[in-house]
């Protein structure tokens, strides 16, 4: 039965690094660009959300709406200003400013916040649910947080397989000249994929600290990076990859942790990575694709 | 329509386009040709603002178009198929058109219905993936994909590049056809002898100049073309 609870546990995390995961890869999908900033985007989400019951004493899904506000205009702000002007520039450019918007971020969090740790007060109000006579709990996070890790699948896949900006993205993904010969605004449909993937990050946030309740400054960066792992363990730019890797990557962490070493958790999670892009560089779902030419 | 006038056009350090100067009429087709390398695509990469001239001027319609970014000229009657189809391949045949048709907003079924007109098999590979298709489809696509905006001037990169003879003779009637309906083509090609047959004039380029002009007839018959393109 315990391992039952560990499974549980698992999907449960693991559903938020597949938010996160869902961000990262559309970002990288669509921009070509890994955003390592994106971790610290779900840490301002959640401090967002925090100050919002905290200090204005506001009902939680208003925090919520104000962390996805915020977090949509942060990725929106930080795309102009980093990442454009670089456009064009070489990738390792692009990466270095964004390890660089990342360190910005969780220094400024702690100009603004300080370091030491808050304690996120759960945004879910529901009783957890006891099965089998209390052997196996069910709290209301890990529903919350699996039901909108699927919406947000669910979601994304509807909007980039039938809407008019949806397809222009993939479009742009695919070939950024051949998108612009056919009348599509490049730097605009970027800042959109970052609009969207930085609204993510907020809702991941919010639902990381809800599921793990100690809030700081470096908060972000461990999952960023987690689910970083698990978008390429999927197949970077697959929606439905992103998905799988991070359901994937919570229940090894979490199994690892329970039944072989608490401290290599994530050595062991990070060797699995190694030894599935060994096997398949693609990753899980990735398309390797061949151009005719 | 389109009236270029001393274009310089550089990459980095490297002058690709020293100081090109021609004019397309509306109603005309103008052939440029060259050897791989003489600055063809390039020239229609600036037109099409996906490159933008150091110094010169490129005027569309009587608009300075010269420093516009690509994205924008579609909406001003100006189409331009790339070299390679640069179709978008992991998307079906009938997205690729839907973007084609962007700037609409939506898609016309006519507008669908006059493509599969010119294009019946493309009807039938609707729902196929870009990718699928064989290299005279993609063409095929590629010039659909173009003709969903209801271009004034198409211009087209080496559209027989790498097809079967039969399909480049196909290729090229629909390029009448689609010129007797009103287009003006700015055509690039490799294939000299194809493109002079249709075009009403041609420019000869070589390593970023034009060295000849003349109507299609004219260059078809000079002994310097004859020489260089024609092969003997």
């Amino acid at each position: 039965m315990q391992i039952l609870q560990y499974l549980i546990n698992g999907i449960s995390i693991g559903a938020v690094y597949a938010i996160i995961a869902l961000g990262y890869t559309m970002v990288y999908g669509i921009a070509k660009m890994l955003n390592f900033a994106h971790g610290d985007v779900i840490m301002v989400g959640a401090y967002i959300s925090f100050c919002v019951t905290n200090y204005l004493g506001l009902p939680s899904i208003v925090s919520v709406i104000a962390a996805v506000a915020v977090c949509t205009l942060l990725g929106i702000v930080i795309e102009g200003l980093a990442y454009k002007p670089l456009r064009g520039t070489s990738s390792l450019a692009v990466l270095i400013t964004a390890i660089g918007v990342s360190y910005f971020l969780q220094n400024a969090a702690q100009l603004i916040w300080s370091s030491s740790p808050k304690n996120f007060t759960s945004i879910v109000t529901m009783e957890p649910i006891s099965l089998m006579g209390g052997q196996l709990v069910i709290t209301g996070e890990v529903l919350v947080t699996v039901a909108v890790s699927i919406a947000v699948m669910v979601g994304l896949t509807l909007f980039t397989g039938k809407t008019r900006t949806g397809k222009a993205m993939r479009a742009v993904s695919e070939d950024r000249d051949a998108a612009q010969l056919m009348g599509i605004n490049v730097n605009q449909t970027i800042s959109t994929t970052f609009a969207i993937g930085s609204a993510l990050a907020a809702v991941a946030g919010v639902l990381l600290c809800s599921t793990v309740p100690t809030l700081m400054p470096t908060t972000g960066s461990m999952p960023g990076i987690r689910a970083f792992t698990a978008a390429v363990f999927g197949g970077i730019g697959s929606i439905p990859g992103a998905m799988l890797g991070g359901i994937l990557l919570g229940i090894i962490e979490t199994l690892s942790k329970a039944y072989l070493s608490t401290q290599f958790s994530d050595a062991i999670v990070f060797s699995v990575l190694i030894i599935i892009l060994l096997v398949k560089p693609a990753g899980l779902l990735g398309r390797q694709v061949q151009e005719k030419v | 329509m389109l009236k270029i006038d001393d274009i310089h056009v550089y990459y980095g350090a490297i002058h690709a386009i020293k100081g090109v100067s021609f004019e397309v009429g509306e109603g005309e087709i103008v052939a440029l040709i060259g050897a791989n390398g003489a600055g063809k695509s390039t020239i229609l990469k600036t037109i099409s603002g996906l490159m933008h001239p150091r110094s010169g001027s490129i005027a569309f319609c009587g608009q300075d178009i010269g420093h516009t970014d690509a994205y924008k000229l579609l909406r001003t009657g100006l189409a331009h198929v790339p070299e390679g189809r640069r179709i978008f391949l992991q998307m079906t045949v009938q997205e690729n058109l839907e973007m084609g048709a962007y700037i609409n907003k939506e898609v016309s079924q006519k507008d669908l219905d006059t493509v599969f007109d010119y294009f019946p098999r493309l009807k039938e590979r609707r729902k196929q993936i870009a990718g699928t298709l064989s290299g005279g489809e993609q063409q095929m696509l590629a010039m659909s994909r173009a003709l969903m905006s209801h271009p004034k001037l198409m211009m087209l990169d080496e559209p027989s590049m790498g097809l079967a003879p039969i399909l480049v003779d196909q290729i090229f009637n629909i390029i009448r056809e689609l010129h007797k309906a009103g287009t003006t083509i700015l055509l690039v090609e490799q294939n000299a002898r194809k493109a002079l047959q249709i075009a009403d004039r041609a420019y000869v380029l070589e390593t970023g100049k034009i060295t000849l002009s003349g109507t299609g007839a004219e260059l078809a018959s000079s002994d310097a073309v004859k020489k260089a393109y024609l092969g003997g």
